[in-house]
């Protein structure tokens, strides 16, 4: 176990076996996860990044033992997870906590709000005096930022935004010292949007807490994240800290997320036009490529991509799985950088200068 | 100065809800010239797919109906154009790609079917010919394989290539306006910047004029020549993309730019990021809306004035409804 983690996932593996195609046919294996190792250090928060199916979810979600893992150990505390008693996980619960997208299907709909934030209370800290948990529920109101004559509601009379902040108050009830964020604002307007990952961080001060935080958004990610991993096909093709991954992308595939990321400054005004961009799909996870999964979509792929398979070497800089990465001050790396300040493309004479956008 | 294409005048949209009589839309002013792009930009319930619906005769009524104002296309008052008429212009001259390409493609047919549909109704092809002329359109969006994926299904397909198969459909008889309704909010950034520069070149192969509805300030920059900010039913704002994204003038406009943790900003910094910009509260139920500017309740600006007169839209190229703006400017 790495010094000073809480949470040391090892080697993780997820599969599920999938319906048969013919009566007497073997069960094709779908590798969601494959072999994947993060560590997350108390107070800060991981970000997962990558396209949907890349198994963002399927890994946080096998971390905590809410889905089950094939192999690998999850180390939460200085105990594996994966390999503890239903009776024990049980009693860890009430640290692993898990805020999720959709703000609707994830409050049950028959139940006034009020009781839905109690409920872990009741179920994981039975010793608690019956009026300290209501001053409890009363109180996680207020830190959300809703007001105790609201806990009378049912959710469909809340604003998603404001159900977002209901899944908050329920997550951090039993103060958890972990909490998976699967999306948390990625249904949520802008402007909403804002309002909650303010609330997440001011939480996170205040109580220490840890965020393992899953998301396709990189302006999201880079707002909320220290450390962050892209997960590409069930693997992490790069892990670095937040300052290294934005500025100096070395995979391909982080290279061209940050392209493909909106930015205010990218102006059809001034002729923008993306370059290093990924065509196509991912490849299907049932029937995964030798070499490295990346290569059919990769802009740089070379033979040797596609026959071995690349593994994740670490360095200073954080880890990168490719053969061919870009160097920390390579001029690909500029495609990241670009998202920012300009096209680095086309030489001195025509570069385009797109204006700064005023940060009030 | 070429003529608009596309011209809204003083639209009124209201609908009849168990709560009354609520306006949807308040006297709505568009112009769309031919092959530009329009971004329409708000958070949800501002009554930018209102607009959009309106504008395709797509409000249902009852309980909605056009309450005034005119909608002009190409000249023609099409505002209250019979089903015969709206028939011929949908999909002919204005179409329409939605936001969730999954329940807006019919699952039991096939994606060449749907987009020979389309060909056979306005183009008086044959089967076989419109057959062709759909595996040529999937081709045309960048679909691999265009002749064994128009044999698929909807369910075969992922997202983005289902995206690509509505813009296939809306693009089958050369429109001359397309409105696209948050097309990529369902899609991978991936897939969305592909879908982004799919629609750039198709409007400059085809010369479409397209009206883009978003409430994503990046989708703006990158594909937009002019802009509407809209706020519970009314435009508060609006001109060119650069004038709206470097020199926001209406407070809601500055806050939708300030609440987006922008990629790029400080990038390679150590240490925190520092909080982002909030616009305090959500957009207020339509038929909450009293008198004055909608914006005010949660406004860092609002005075007096704005609790009891509503701010009108200034004619200027980069307009602006707004008091307190109006008196920066003084």
């Amino acid at each position: 176990m790495r010094e000073g983690s809480l949470l040391d996932v090892r080697e993780l593996s997820v599969r599920f076996a999938m319906q048969r195609q013919s009566l007497l046919g073997a069960r094709p294996v779908l590798q969601a996860v494959r072999g994947v190792s993060f560590s997350l250090r108390p107070g800060r928060t991981l970000g997962l990044v990558g396209e949907s199916g890349s198994g963002k979810t399927t890994t946080a979600m096998a971390a905590i033992r809410l889905t089950p893992a094939f192999s690998g150990s999850a180390m939460f505390d200085g105990v594996d997870l994966l390999s503890l008693d239903p009776e024990a996980m049980r009693q860890r619960r009430r640290h692993l906590q898990v805020i999720f997208q959709d703000p609707y299907s994830s409050l049950n709909p028959r139940e006034r709000v009020g009781a839905i934030v109690r409920e872990p209370l009741e179920l994981m800290m039975p010793e608690m005096p019956k009026p300290a948990r209501k001053e409890r529920v009363r109180e996680l109101f207020g830190l959300v930022g809703l007001r105790p004559d609201q806990m009378a509601l049912f959710p469909h009379q809340f604003s998603g935004g404001q159900r977002q902040r209901v899944s908050i108050a329920r997550a951090v009830a039993t103060n958890p010292r972990l909490i998976v964020c699967d999306e948390p604002v990625s249904a949520l307007d802008v402007a909403i949007q804002a309002q909650i990952l303010n609330l997440l961080r001011r939480l996170q001060d205040d109580y220490g807490l840890s965020y393992l935080f899953i998301s396709h958004d990189l302006g999201v990610v880079q707002f909320i994240c220290d450390d962050v991993a892209v997960m590409y096909l069930g693997q992490i093709v790069e892990f670095a800290d937040r300052p290294s991954l934005f500025s100096r992308p070395r995979h391909p595939y982080t290279a061209a997320l940050l392209a493909a990321a909106p930015s205010l400054t990218r102006r059809k005004s001034a002729g923008y036009v993306r370059e290093g961009m990924v065509r196509g799909d991912p490849p299907s996870p049932l029937s995964i490529p030798p070499g490295c999964a990346f290569a059919s979509r990769c802009p740089r792929a070379q033979p040797k991509c596609r026959e071995e398979r690349p593994q994740l070497v670490h360095d200073a800089s954080g880890s990168v799985a490719c053969h061919y990465p870009n160097a920390c001050d390579h001029r690909a790396s500029l495609v990241g950088a670009s998202s920012f300040c300009r096209n680095t493309s086309d030489g001195a004479g025509k570069s385009m200068h797109l204006r700064s956008v005023k940060w009030r | 100065m070429t003529e608009p294409l596309l011209s809204i005048r003083d639209l009124k949209v209201e609908f009849s809800t168990r709560n009354g009589r609520v306006t949807a839309l308040d006297g709505i002013d568009l112009d769309l010239m031919p092959g530009e792009t329009l971004g329409i930009v708000g958070e949800s319930g501002c009554g930018k797919s209102i607009t959009a619906l309106a504008t395709m005769g797509l409000i249902p009524d009852p309980p909605g109906r056009i309450a005034g104002g005119r909608i002009l296309f190409d000249g023609e008052d099409i505002t209250h154009a019979d089903a015969r008429r709206l028939r011929s212009l949908r999909g002919a001259d204005i179409s329409m790609i939605f936001q969730e390409p999954m329940t807006s493609l019919n699952p039991v047919f096939t994606a060449g079917d749907q987009i020979a549909e389309a060909i056979i109704l306005h183009q008086q092809l044959g089967r076989a010919e419109a057959n062709r002329k759909a595996v040529e359109l999937l081709r045309t969006v960048g679909i691999p394989e265009p002749e064994r994926r128009a044999r698929s299904f909807p369910h075969e397909l992922s997202g983005g290539m289902r995206q690509r198969v509505m813009i296939a459909m809306a693009i089958s008889c050369r429109p001359r306006v397309l409105i696209a309704d948050e097309p990529t909010t369902a899609l991978d950034v991936t897939v969305q910047a592909q879908i982004f520069d799919l629609m750039r070149d198709i409007q400059k192969e085809f010369g479409v004029a397209i009206m883009l509805i978003t409430h994503d300030m990046g989708a703006i920059a990158e594909m937009a020549d002019r802009v509407a900010v809209m706020y519970a039913g009314r435009i508060v704002e609006k001109g060119s993309a650069d004038a709206i994204l470097d020199n926001p003038l209406h407070p809601y406009t500055r806050g939708l730019i300030d609440c987006i943790p922008v990629l790029g900003k400080a990038a390679g910094e150590q240490g925190r990021m520092p909080p982002l910009a909030e616009i305090p509260g959500v957009v207020p139920p339509l038929h909450l809306l009293g008198q004055g500017c909608a914006f005010a309740d949660r406004c860092p600006l609002a005075f007096d004035r704005c609790r009891i007169e509503t701010p009108i839209l200034d004619g200027r190229s980069h307009g602006v409804a707004c008091f307190a703006t109006e008196m920066e400017a003084v």
